[in-house]
């Protein structure tokens, strides 16, 4: 267990260095970007797209470090997590909906489509599409997966 | 698949939480188990059956597999 408190707490500083660069991200993408940009419309919908994403993960990052630093603090917690994540049936349920791998290719499609965006717009569109398409099946079949296992 | 872990739960007044953090499982995966849903691996199998004092065959019901054979 002491193991794995490790990992929660290098685990928590990694969350806390994103929200930080959301955050700072966040500030310049306000402030500097949108004032000197204010181009077309593409470019706009790429900047969009991106500060929707890091704040969106800046947030689910900021909950995920309540959720870290809740079970550091309370033996039982922990205990649950450590369960949570080491649980054969999710662990099951998880590779059947195509996880980690689905998780890593549609991060690196995103990260591609951001890329593309500043050369060809329906390049990015098209990928930023492939990769929702392909979380919205891995999230339907762990639905439904976990409905009936 | 049968099991009897909902009464012997219940006969060490346990709930499906303390149960599973007991054998290091989720709550989810204990109420699978309970109602046939999810077949549990034999690592588990045995610290389920370990816990209550008793064998894997006295807390799973293999009589299902055998008539299949």
């Amino acid at each position: 267990m002491e193991e794995f408190r490790k990992k929660i707490k290098v685990n928590r500083i990694l969350f806390m260095v994103f929200i930080l660069f959301a955050v700072a991200f966040s500030i310049y993408n306000v402030f500097f970007i949108s004032s000197t940009n204010g181009g077309s419309f593409d470019d706009g919908t790429v900047a969009g797209f991106q500060l929707g994403l890091i704040l969106g993960l800046g947030f689910i990052s900021a909950l995920q470090f309540v959720r870290l630093s809740k079970a550091l603090k309370d033996e039982k917690k922990l205990k649950i997590l450590y369960n949570e994540l080491h649980d054969e049936r999710m662990i099951l349920i998880r590779s059947k909906a195509g996880m980690p791998m689905l998780i890593i290719t549609s991060i690196i499609m995103i990260v591609a489509a951001v890329i593309a965006g500043y050369f060809n717009i329906t390049v990015f569109r098209t990928l930023v599409a492939a990769a929702a398409v392909q979380l919205v099946i891995g999230a339907a079949v762990k639905i439904y997966c976990l409905k009936t296992m | 698949m049968k099991t009897k872990i909902k009464e012997l739960r219940k006969m060490h007044k346990l709930s499906q939480e303390e149960l599973a953090l007991l054998v290091g499982t989720t709550r989810q995966t204990i109420t699978s188990i309970e109602v046939g849903k999810y077949t549990a691996s034999l690592t588990l199998a045995y610290k389920i059956a370990h816990y209550f004092g008793l064998t894997i065959e006295e807390v799973f019901d293999f009589s299902e597999m055998n008539e299949e054979e």
